[in-house]
């Protein structure tokens, strides 16, 4: 039967990474072993449901796990990822490597287990089992500073998945039931709208959208590399995005009204949190907030609603997945090699670490938006897509357009940053003892970076046409014309020319010499580090307020949910005084107001 | 009708010592107080009037009695207010030990 | 069903042996105690299905018919009950054994704890409400000797405020037995229900309802009656907040109430709406002031407030999925409760202390207490797949399928601050990293309490399959069919006690 292969999908990496607790910590290899097969098997699995496809189980009528055309394709994503990030952690990981390896499994399974799900029942579960496996999983770092960054986490993810189970409870009092092929509900009363808005901040939490973003960056700095390529970065977009995309194109009917608070929210998380990066000085850091940045694509792709829009939102999700595991891995890659991933103290890697700088190049093209990656390709979509809702809402598209395009060219710059900061420009120390990765390490990111090549190249014919316009459902009209083959050929003829001209020129002899500033030695003073090329932007008023601001935590929905309860708190606690008498009269004053509402009615 | 009044003005009395009073011993007395005049209530209600005690005699023509049941009540609940009267005024002992004063507005050192 | 009367008479038994006993051989307290949990626990067990076959047990004390005798009665809501007290008595006693080494006098402390739940389980079995009230009264004086156990400056300070306050509370309720015996003539609860149907309510009955809201109230720890309850929980030893919180709130103060609101008053709209705004303050209040604890034990205390609002709000929406909602919650909240109880009890025993500052990174030296902890924390913050995730789940779907969607909010409102708190205080516990004000990891865990927490943790991560079809659900449908079935369900009783 193939349908079972669903059910053995999810149960097999959870018993599995629950059977793996008992193991004791010497049997490391034996655990990583079992997980690599484990992964490379529902790699295959995952393959083998996506050509089957629809599949139910356990049967059409009342399904529990469902494989339709946008599952199927989830799921492939998680299963890929999962074994991509697996195979670098092995290189990585060198402690706790039996708990690190079981909790990985358990968040397999149950991310496998959300994506499959067809009621909102089994999606609740298994959600709530990933925010409990991310804060287990950040917690391995064992620093403080990890135990803050996964308590916001926990509280964020769990916090919103209170809202959803909130949002279900409305959805199955309206429906009467749980299943999520049968429902389609119309946005038109206040309890639809709460109901949706309340599934979609579950979502909008976990892909690490506004408000609900403070964990990411945070997570991205202290937890281990493998878990925030694994967790933050690919899979929890995935989902994110997946539950978002089901509950606007399947369950609810969106209007006007919900699409503009999509496309306002991603507008404002793109423009934000990618000027947040502009200023940061940890390599990982400056990734968290890219992370939440790219978001803003997704949603507002999301909310164009317009074919291509939400195409090209899934196909961001994708080449999002594949190019930000790519650069926190070589981020990994740089904090194993020279133990630090302050940009300020790092330089001039790209002698010595050559794979590690050609990932991250590619990832960093790709991310900003050169054709011709996959990042271009996607990014272009979403513009036609707010091109075309032009046509049907008001004049607000400029706005989207500008913000998404503006929120591009800022990215650019950030990571040109990166690239000169960490593998470009002078060394900050002499890193003659570094080499570069092991092959466990550097296939990975090989891998993910020719996939960011190829989809970039092959748009139209590999991931549009296999995964992203069946996933989206709907067939998609292009309006403007790209053709990567002409444009990559372009760009090949072009670098080899620059090639021939340097070989050319590097033929005739050249005096090489130290630089000479009056006769005075060059010092280490003189080196000018990426870190500060947007330094003066803290000095412009309005920025230099909001970076202040977000150091200290006022953009942050936890600090501030935080200090709004303790101001109620300071109020209870000072009428708590510890005096028995004023306890007493508190009954009694209950007591009066008892008989008042018991009363009232009768006299 | 006014016995019943009384007592429950016997039990407010009791209330307001409980409350207003600093003294711990004078807030286990007002709990003493409120406790008796419950008592009290509770026998009361047994009354039936021109009964006699409950108590069968085969040679007396007997018209009424009064209710035999609160009698009862009335002596475990009697019982059960000198152990918690004890227990109190014991741990007052010790209060007294450890804090020095029996005010009980400078007993707070848990609050919060 | 002639074993009935042993769920009091052995507890009772065991307490006199005990002070008998264990004067002279130090070493035979614990183990007689724990013979006689063990052995309550197999009768609960046991109970169950009789209970299930014919609905209730009745057991006419000394075989004197209603309404002049005693009766015993055992129906699903009694059986359920006996049951979680049975487990929750059976682990905190063994755990005892090794936290309360350092305590002198163990002897006094196990016979407390027996008559605590010879008190509790009377409580429980009573049909006729002057004799709940005794044994009520027997628990409470129990527990407040036992909050004053360690007679140090806040125990006593504790004990005492907790004994002033709740002696107000049985005083009311005396009073108010008093008036409706006046109004009804009987004290058998069958009957009086009986009774009240026939006379109709009046303007005795509010006002009793009153006195009893007030008296149960405050044994539940409900706002605005919850002010004993961290002080008393704070400075006591730790198996006693953990029995006070699993057994005590739940029997003395919730069950009492639903059996006296539900079963003898019958519930009207206006008592419902009582319930429901005081369990929304004490969900809200409570969380809220957990929130700027600094001690592990008084923020378990107001935490406990806060989830007895929940159930409290469930019982006044009252629908059939409310009820089993509420129930259910209650089970969950029994169990993970007294597993964080004793967890922070073998954090203390280890350092000495429940200050949060002080205690942060025990839990890498001692791995049991922290998974307990987590898991204790995770299952009252309602995280799936435990537990309290589907009491949660249950609760909330019954609020808003009984049409009120701003309770329900105001309940997942709830849930995040309680994520907040129980998380900003634990995180640095488990995971963070030792610092200076650290206290030294002194003792390790005796095996006592290392099964003890086992097995509760255990328990509170198998309990979301009592949902699953079976015995378990059928019993607590028949708890809901007693709550909802009012007070023709005393009537089924009266005939059955003939």
């Amino acid at each position: 039967m193939y349908a079972n292969i669903l059910a053995n999908m999810v149960l097999l990496p959870i018993s599995a990474g629950l059977a793996m607790f008992i193991i004791p910590e010497r049997y490391g290899r034996l655990a990583k072993f079992l997980s690599f097969i484990i992964a490379l098997g529902l790699f295959a699995a995952s393959i083998y449901v996506f050509n089957v496809k629809p599949a139910f189980w356990p049967g059409v009528d009342k399904p529990i796990f469902m494989a339709d055309t946008l599952s199927s394709f989830i799921g492939l994503g998680i299963a890929f990822f999962a074994l991509v990030t697996l195979t670098y952690s092995f290189a990585f990981i060198d402690k706790d490597i039996v708990k690190y390896n079981s909790y990985v499994l358990i968040t397999l399974g149950s991310s496998l287990g959300a994506c499959y799900s067809a009621n909102f029942l089994g999606l609740l579960i298994f959600w709530g089992v990933l925010a409990l496996a991310l804060y287990l999983l950040v917690n391995m770092s064992g620093t403080s500073g990890a135990a803050k960054a996964s308590e916001k986490a926990l509280v964020i993810i769990g916090g919103t998945d209170a809202l959803m189970l909130f949002g279900v409870g409305i959805l199955w009092a309206a429906t009467g039931s749980f299943s999520m092929d049968k429902t389609h509900l119309p946005l038109d009363s206040a309890l639809s709208i709460i109901a949706y808005l309340s599934i979609a901040s579950a979502s909008l939490a976990k892909a690490g959208a506004m408000p609900f973003h403070s964990w990411l960056p945070d997570v991205a700095e202290e937890a281990k590399v493998p878990v925030t390529a694994y967790l933050p970065a690919s899979l929890d977009k995935l989902l994110g995005i997946y539950l978002l995309a089901r509950i606007s194109l399947d369950i609810f009917a969106m209007n006007s009204i919900s699409n503009t608070i999509l496309l306002v929210i991603g507008s404002v998380t793109l423009i934000f949190a990618v000027t947040l990066a502009l200023v940061q000085h940890d390599m990982k850091r400056l990734l968290g907030y890219h992370a939440v940045s790219q978001v803003g694509y997704m949603i507002i792709g999301i909310g164009t609603a317009s074919p291509i829009g939400i195409a090209g939102a899934l196909f961001h999700m994708l080449n999002n997945a594949i190019y930000k595991s790519c650069l926190f891995l070589t981020s990994g890659a740089v904090e194993q090699k020279t133990g630090s991933t302050d940009m300020s103290k790092l330089g001039g890697l790209s002698k010595y670490m050559p794979v590690t700088f050609a990932a991250c190049l590619v990832s960093s093209l790709a991310i900003s938006g050169i054709p011709p990656f996959n990042g271009f390709v996607s990014k272009w979509m979403i513009y036609q897509g707010i091109i075309e809702s032009a046509k049907s809402s008001g004049p607000l598209w400029v706005i989207w357009l500008v913000a998404a395009m503006y929120g591009s060219a800022l990215t650019i710059a950030s990571f040109m940053k990166l690239l000169h900061s960490v593998f470009l420009g002078r060394p900050a120390r002499n890193f003659g003892d570094v080499k570069d990765v092991g092959l466990l390490m550097a296939v990975p990111m090989a891998i993910l970076a020719l996939l960011s090549i190829i989809f970039g190249i092959f748009a139209f014919t590999i991931p549009l046409k296999l995964f992203i316009i069946p996933a989206a459902g709907s067939a998609v009209f292009y309006i403007g014309t790209w053709s990567p083959g002409a444009a990559t050929m372009m760009l090949v003829a072009g670098l080899i020319i620059g090639l021939g001209i340097y070989a050319f020129m590097k033929s005739k002899s050249f005096r090489t010499t130290t630089t000479f500033i009056g006769g005075e030695e060059p010092s280490s003073m003189d080196r000018v580090s990426g870190t500060e090329f947007y330094d003066t932007l803290k000095d412009m008023k309005w920025l230099g307020r909001i970076y202040k601001k977000e150091d200290s935590g006022s953009f942050d929905i936890y600090v501030q949910t935080k200090n709004l309860i303790s101001v109620f708190t300071g109020v209870l606690q000072r009428l708590h005084n510890g005096v028995l008498p004023t306890y007493i009269v508190w009954c009694l004053l209950g007591m009066i107001g008892l008989f008042i509402v018991l009363f009232m009615g009768k006299i | 009708m006014t016995a019943y009044i009384l007592c429950l003005v016997l039990f407010s009395i009791g209330l307001y010592c409980a409350l207003r009073k600093r003294n711990v011993v004078k807030i286990i007395i007002g709990i003493g107080i409120m406790e008796y005049a419950a008592n009290f209530l509770f026998v009361l209600i047994g009354y039936r009037s021109g009964g006699r005690s409950p108590i069968y005699a085969n040679d007396q023509v007997i018209k009424s009695m009064v209710d035999p049941l609160p009698q009862a009540v009335v002596a475990v609940a009697i019982v059960l207010n000198l152990s918690v009267t004890l227990l109190l005024v014991a741990i007052a002992i010790k209060l007294y030990e450890k804090y020095g004063t029996f005010d009980i507005t400078k007993i707070n050192d848990l609050k919060g | 069903m002639a074993f009935i009367p042993f769920f009091i008479a052995i507890p009772l038994g065991a307490a006199f042996l005990i002070s008998l006993a264990g004067k002279r051989f130090r070493a035979s307290s614990g183990p007689i105690a724990c013979a006689a949990s063990l052995f309550l626990l197999a009768a609960s067990l046991a109970i169950v299905k009789p209970v299930l076959a014919h609905k209730t047990l009745v057991y006419r004390v000394g075989n004197w018919l209603p309404p002049f005798g005693i009766p015993m009665i055992v129906d699903s809501l009694t059986a359920l009950m006996l049951v979680l007290a049975g487990i929750v008595v059976f682990f905190v006693t063994i755990y005892s054994i090794g936290y309360m080494k350092p305590y002198t006098d163990k002897w006094k402390y196990y016979t407390l704890l027996m008559l605590l739940v010879g008190g509790s389980n009377g409580v429980l079995l009573a049909g006729d409400i002057f004799n709940m009230f005794v044994f009520l009264e027997i628990a409470s004086i129990s527990v407040y000797a036992l909050v004053a156990y360690g007679t140090e400056k806040h125990s006593l300070e504790g004990a005492f405020k907790y004994a002033v306050m709740s002696s107000i509370g049985s005083v009311f309720i005396f009073l108010g037995i008093a008036i409706l015996y006046s109004y009804t003539s009987t004290l058998n609860m069958a009957d009086m229900a009986a009774v009240l149907m026939q006379k109709g309510p009046g303007m005795i009955v509010p006002f009793v309802t009153t006195l009893f809201l007030v008296g149960f109230g405050l044994k539940a720890g409900l706002m605005p009656f919850h002010a004993w309850l961290p002080d008393a929980y704070s400075a006591a030893p730790a198996t006693v907040p953990a029995l006070s919180s699993g057994v005590l709130i739940k029997v003395l103060g919730l069950y009492a109430i639903s059996r006296i609101v539900f079963n003898v008053f019958g519930i009207n709209a206006e008592v419902s709406n009582i319930l429901v705004i005081l369990g929304s303050l004490s969900m809200v209040g409570g969380s809220i002031l957990a929130f700027g604890q600094t001690k592990m034990k008084r923020l378990l205390g107001y935490s406990s407030i806060s989830q007895v609002g929940y159930i409290a709000i469930g019982l006044g929406v009252g629908t059939p999925l409310a009820l089993f909602g509420s129930i259910f919650y209650l089970l969950n909240h029994s169990l993970s409760k007294a597993l964080l109880f004793l967890s922070a009890g073998a954090i203390e025993h280890s350092t000495g202390t429940d200050e949060l500052g002080s205690i942060r990174g025990t839990c890498r030296r001692s791995p049991l207490a922290g998974w307990a902890s987590l898991v204790g924390a995770l299952s009252i913050s309602g995280i799936p797949p435990l537990g309290g995730f589907w009491a949660k789940l249950i609760i909330i779907f019954a609020c808003i399928q009984a049409g009120r969607p701003m309770l329900a909010f105001l309940m997942v409102l709830a849930s995040i601050f309680t994520l907040i708190y129980y998380f900003k205080a634990f995180t640095g516990v488990l995971f963070g990293s030792e610092s200076e004000k650290s206290r030294p990891f002194e003792k390790a865990l005796s095996p006592h309490m290392a099964l003890a927490l086992f097995c509760l943790t255990a328990l509170v991560v198998a309990a979301g399959l009592v949902l699953l079809p079976g015995k378990w659900q059928a019993l607590i449908n028949g708890a809901v069919g007693v709550l909802s079935g009012g007070r023709d369900y005393a009537i089924i009783l009266f005939g059955a006690m003939r």
